[in-house]
């Protein structure tokens, strides 16, 4: 089994800035709908690439989907290079954004985040409005559905 | 609990006729567990979704 906190602690441990996005963003806010990987979209300062390098580095991160023994080098010099990446890992799956469509980098998304406790961590997570409009900006059909189903608990919040 | 304050999302009419599949009875579930509890819940899922996909993978083709 892969604990749901396993990826969580080793980023908050390691003091990676973060903030949670995607389905698991979807299903803090009480989506039902299944995910598969942890979004996140992470800081681009050195300071940070390097904390993220050294907070997945235990656990072998390697580029998810790609044949093994490709010359993948897990640094920070990789994540300078690159922006997104979709990363699997001993503790499980993760996609790592620098930078998401509509709503730009950490930086950006700060304002728009919610800080909550899970498994005894504190953690930032996109702001429900704040999803639903970088889901719609991204484009995706398939996103339609998941976009509706926030709509309708942004609209059950705004009759409580 | 958002750190703005929310103005409305504009409606868009194709989102709107997939509003009206939505299981409003699986969010209000959600919604009276705690984030944590959501994550959990979320995790047991996976692990079901898993071994269907096991369990398929062990059906005669």
């Amino acid at each position: 089994m892969i604990p749901a906190d396993a990826l969580l602690r080793a980023l908050c441990n390691g003091h990676v800035d973060f903030v949670l996005v995607g389905g698991v963003a979807a299903t803090i806010h009480g989506s039902s709908r299944l995910t598969q990987d942890l979004d996140i979209v992470y800081a681009r300062t050195p300071e940070n690439m390097a904390r993220l390098v050294e907070s997945l580095r235990p656990h072998h991160p390697y580029l998810r989907g790609a044949p093994p023994g490709l010359p993948f080098q897990w640094d920070v010099a990789t994540i300078q290079r690159g922006l997104n990446f979709t990363v699997t890992t001993d503790i499980g799956d993760i996609t790592l954004l620098g930078e998401i469509i509509g709503g730009g980098g950490f930086e950006n998304l700060l304002p728009d985040t919610i800080q909550v406790d899970l498994f005894g961590l504190k953690c930032r997570s996109l702001s429900l409005q704040r999803l639903i409009e970088v889901k719609r900006a991204a484009g995706r059909p398939r996103d339609l559905d998941s976009i509706a189903e926030l709509e309708a608990i942004l609209d059950g919040r705004s009759k409580r | 609990m958002e750190s703005r304050t929310e103005s409305p999302v504009p409606i868009d009419p194709v989102i709107e006729a997939y509003k009206k599949d939505v299981d409003r009875t699986l969010i209000r579930q959600n919604l009276r567990l705690t984030p944590e509890e959501r994550l959990l819940k979320l995790d047991r899922l996976r692990l079901f979704a898993e071994e269907l996909r096991r369990a398929g993978g062990r059906l005669p083709r």
